[in-house]
């Protein structure tokens, strides 16, 4: 399954609207200037997302998952390796980071990001699209990506596709990067890309 | 007298932030960290305002929410959520809220908010 050029130029101007809110979001917690990237989008085969992700990010790393549900449903992931997940800890508390498994506060603070991000993100999609879209308690794992993404296939007959997105943004200068990635099934994913096509429709 | 809010929020970095900001501002503050132990805080400090998140583990805010409402007509519930969304917004209007605010909240709109709900019960404008 591939996008069409329309269908991606559609998603990449919805996903820098949530990206930038997003972003202002995380400006706002750490009081510093955050500078986004475009954000990229493609679409994967669940078989192939490991090695998609793989690319951008290193294989331990911390995920934020929130499973997100409505007209359009899935999962959505908040990536950053463990250099990044670290710096958001010092940004955020003044303290500095330890080791990222024995570190309470700085999964504390992931899991805050991440819900608050993720929220800003998909909460824009629901906002423009005008659905609603209910989200699970976050849930902060430390692991491989290859277990992350193991682990979101279970009991998930239906997951065929995986929407990656991605877009870098740094923070003071220091290059933290985060990536949002959307799991969805064929008939989420088909809804997405027709409510994208209608809302950008509707701005033109 | 110190007005009292009772700060709901199974995080504790978002109980503490908010908490910092409220007592910088003179409010006394308590805390629980999940729908349950709001519940029974409500009755054991009478909290003249409740700031709730919605997205908990176990009671979600909204069943807080109308719980709190049930057993006190009066009770004064701000939400304080991640979810920018504006029909959540709503949503929480119509399930009689005394306010929104979205996370990360602004320390003056926060304190503006709460002193509206303190005051007069509610603080949409």
């Amino acid at each position: 399954m591939e996008l069409t050029a329309l269908q991606q130029d559609a998603l990449i101007e919805l996903l820098s609207i949530g990206f930038g809110r997003a972003a202002a979001s995380l400006s706002q917690l750490t009081g510093h200037r955050v500078v986004l990237e475009v954000p990229q989008v493609s679409v994967h085969p669940i078989a192939t997302l490991d090695s998609a992700l793989r690319s951008l990010v290193s294989d331990e790393v911390a995920s934020v998952h929130q499973i997100f549900s409505g007209p359009v449903a899935g999962d959505a992931l908040l990536i950053l390796d463990y250099k990044a997940a670290g710096m958001l800890k010092e940004l955020l508390t003044d303290e500095a980071p330890l080791p990222l498994p024995l570190d309470a506060s700085a999964r504390e603070v992931l899991t805050e990001v991440g819900n608050i991000l993720l929220n800003a993100c998909l909460g824009t999609f629901g906002n423009l699209l005008q659905v609603q879209v209910s989200f699970s308690v976050p849930q902060l794992n430390l692991d491989s990506l290859s277990e992350i993404l193991r682990s979101l296939m279970v009991n998930r007959e239906g997951l065929r596709y995986g929407l990656v997105v991605h877009a870098g943004f740094r923070l003071r200068d220091a290059e933290v990067t985060g990536y949002l990635v959307i799991v969805l099934s064929v008939a989420s994913l088909d809804r997405l890309i027709r409510s994208v096509e209608a809302w950008e429709q509707g701005q033109s | 007298m110190t007005s009292k809010i009772l700060l709901v929020d199974d995080s504790a970095l978002a109980r503490r932030s908010t908490r910092r900001i409220l007592e910088g501002a003179g409010y006394q503050v308590v805390e629980a960290e999940d729908g349950m132990a709001a519940i029974e805080q409500y009755f054991v400090e009478k909290p003249d305002v409740v700031l709730l998140d919605l997205v908990m583990k176990g009671m979600y805010g909204l069943e807080v929410l109308a719980k709190l409402r049930e057993m006190d007509p009066q009770a004064s519930v701000v939400v304080l959520s991640a979810d920018i969304q504006t029909s959540s917004r709503e949503m929480v209007q119509a399930a009689g809220a005394a306010g929104f605010l979205n996370k990360p909240a602004d320390a003056q709109q926060m304190l503006d908010v709460v002193a509206r709900a303190v005051e007069r019960g509610d603080s949409w404008s």
